[in-house]
């Protein structure tokens, strides 16, 4: 294959915990719904604005039966590789100590955790957090850029968005830059497990072990049961609206074309949603197909770089990820200049073929770690959401 | 005497705000660029697209519930365009009742520049178009949240209806911000919540709220100046809040902008 990976090299900050980040943010992450705009607030108006991330949610301290899955995504979340430090912002309760403490048992690195109760008040909260900002400011950026090795990449791929090109033009491109970097030993994780329904007997065949293969048709079996128990058919939400315009005709079919971002590598191992990779290789991770469920799912789970095919185009990113988008379509790339970063459409189109594309998009990857701004970085795209299960046992 | 807002088709509210309504969360983060540059309201969520089963009609019915608020005077809907929920539909079952309404998508706007630059445009044009006037409003409905102490209550809920005011109660959660919904859907002009002990004051974009601490516990106590009023307040100096309130005091929790907009969800997503 040719991949001009002999010239390239990543570069990255090394964290305690051993693994790479590709971005050095401050990260303030309010734990309930009240001080959303409080961290907001912050990010917009310290001097360091533009290395300081946060997000919004719609959590309000309730430990319900989804506790464990959203105590996860915070903990995971804060200690992303790509954060230098991180502020918690909270009203001051045992759920939020909770928090506090998987993130610290993970990772060693700068965790501030300022509460509304002992500020006393949001405007002296917010002055806390400013200050605080400004206090692990030297600290995150003494941490230094240096040559990484290729293990530090730790790859998520997604789709949103797809059209009838998605199957034959950005997936299989973004599958060959995939098994080039699980070759040269990092890691790669496709996810979306209603989107590869249908197709899980093909990414089984693949598994290293006859265990892992069964773990990759459970998933997809749990998954399924988890929404028919009030007699919901999936194939009745899939393909969506937007995927049957962009001409898909069954969910079978969008399985096919998604299973293809995986390359042909084989599979290490599975996931759970926001559980991180042990060892390199390719993982099977059980998440919605819905994109920001997925997305920070990845984010708890140390992904440093996503990519994102769209056939559609959709402009979301993460707070912590540099998420990459591959168009599906030139028409698309071209309709929504600003929302996409590199066109896999010119494989349709005949003036590019699969391989080319993939290498484009491995170049792609590095350069985008090494520094390089997405278009979703650029339009300052943060979404962050909460995956739960409200009520489902499976 | 109350001096409200005749918000064209919706009725008469207490605020007249502008609602731009992302109705699937790939449009959230414009709706907030474009609700900073032309002072309305928006939210963050997380829904409208990988919803399935009762969701689909459910989170189609709340963003209609919220756009149809009488302290809403106009809404842009802004979609992506390959959603689940699509934002044609949403903004038809708003228009069906409420023409001023218009629908913004990213998809056929030339990418993000194109799609900020039509929206903003949009929502200049409705506030132009359906200025609201002001109006007196004779029956005023109070929301109550949370769990307030019985006498209190019971006394502010009986000089209320004597003045002619409804009164609507919600405490199926701990969480202020999910009996919000209830409220919203009742169409409540001004909300009074008593949040639980463990729970800061919240407060809504649409709806002005006015929290009450309670004297049990130790974290309202630590904040007792981001409250509206302690627990020692009297019915009448409530009642007399809430006029005052509707008649344009903004809250604490409305001066700050603290709380957001909680959907309601039944299934998980796919």
């Amino acid at each position: 294959m040719n991949l001009q990976s002999n010239d390239s090299q990543l570069t990255g900050f090394l964290r305690k915990n051993g693994r790479w980040g590709f971005r050095n943010y401050i990260l303030v992450l309010p734990l309930h719904n009240a001080l959303n705009q409080l961290a907001d607030q912050v990010r917009v108006h310290h001097p360091a604005t533009a290395i300081i991330t946060s997000v919004a949610h719609d959590w309000s301290g309730e430990v319900d039966s989804d506790w464990a899955r959203i105590s996860r995504v915070f903990s995971g979340f804060a200690i992303n590789p790509n954060v230098g430090a991180t502020i918690f912002i909270g009203i001051g309760t045992p759920a939020e100590e909770e928090i506090l403490r998987n993130a610290r048992a993970h990772r060693e690195m700068p965790i501030t955790y300022l509460t509304l109760k002992d500020a006393g008040g949001f405007e002296r909260l917010e002055q806390q957090v400013m200050e605080s900002v400004s206090e692990v400011l030297p600290l995150v950026a003494s941490v230094k850029r240096e040559p990484a090795p290729w293990s530090a990449m730790v790859l998520g791929l997604e789709c949103g968005g797809s059209d009838a090109y998605s199957g034959i033009t950005a997936n299989p491109a973004l599958g060959v830059a995939s098994d080039k970097f699980v070759e040269l030993g990092a890691t790669s994780i496709l996810a979306e497990t209603m989107e590869i329904l249908g197709a899980e007997h093909l990414l089984a065949a693949r598994a290293k072990t006859p265990e892992v293969g069964q773990a990759i048709i459970d998933v997809v079996a749990r998954y399924e049961q988890s929404i028919s128990y009030e007699g919901i058919d999936i194939r009745g939400a899939q393909p969506s609206r937007g995927n049957i315009e962009g001409g898909l005709t069954t969910l079978e079919e969008k399985s096919l074309g998604a299973a293809k971002k995986a390359g042909n590598a084989p599979f290490t191992g599975v996931l759970d949603y926001a559980h991180t990779p042990t060892e390199a290789g390719l993982y099977f991770m059980d998440t919605p197909g819905h994109d920001i469920e997925q997305l920070t799912g990845f984010a708890a789970s140390d992904v440093n770089i996503t990519v994102f095919t769209t056939g559609r185009g959709t402009p979301t990113g993460s707070a912590v990820i540099p998420t990459i988008k591959v168009a599906t379509n030139t028409e698309m790339a071209t309709a929504l200049p600003d929302l996409i970063d590199l066109n896999a459409g010119t494989i349709a189109d005949g003036t590019q073929t699969v391989l080319e594309v993939g290498a484009q998009i491995f170049e792609e990857i590095v350069a985008v770690a090494n520094g390089k701004l997405t278009a979703a970085e650029m339009g300052g795209h943060r979404e962050f959401n909460l995956s739960r299960l409200y009520g489902s046992t499976l | 005497m109350i001096n409200g807002y005749l918000n064209n088709s919706r009725g008469i509210g207490v605020r007249s705000h502008q609602l731009i309504l992302p109705s699937v969360v790939c449009s959230t983060h414009l709706a907030k660029k474009v609700a900073d540059q032309v002072d309305a309201i928006t939210f963050s969520h997380q829904h409208g697209c990988g919803i399935i089963g009762p969701d689909v009609a459910g989170v189609n019915q709340y963003f209609v519930a919220l756009a149809s608020h009488p302290n809403i005077q106009s809404t842009v809907v802004l979609g992506l365009g390959c959603e689940t929920l699509q934002g044609n539909e949403v903004t038809e079952s708003i228009t069906a009742h409420h023409p001023e309404t218009e629908y913004v998508v990213i998809q056929e706007s030339a990418g993000m520049a194109g799609a900020l630059e039509s929206s903003v445009a949009t929502a200049r044009a409705l506030q132009e178009n359906f200025a609201p006037q002001h109006t007196e409003l004779k029956t005023l409905t109070i929301g109550i949240e949370g769990f307030p102490e019985s006498a209190l209550i019971n006394e502010f809920m009986r000089s209320a209806e004597e003045t002619g005011y409804k009164t609507v109660l919600s405490n199926a959660s701990k969480e202020p911000s999910k009996n919000f919904a209830d409220l919203v859907r009742s169409k409540c002009h001004v909300i009074i919540s008593f949040p639980d002990a463990n729970q800061p004051p919240t407060g809504l974009p649409l709806i002005p709220v006015i929290t009450i601490a309670s004297s049990q516990s130790m974290l309202h106590q630590a904040l007792i100046s981001e409250f509206d009023f302690s627990s020692s307040l009297t019915a009448s100096e409530l009642l007399q809040k809430v006029v005052t309130v509707a008649n344009g005091e903004l809250t604490k929790c409305e001066a700050k902008k603290i709380g957001d907009i909680v959907v309601p969800r039944m299934v998980r997503s796919v």
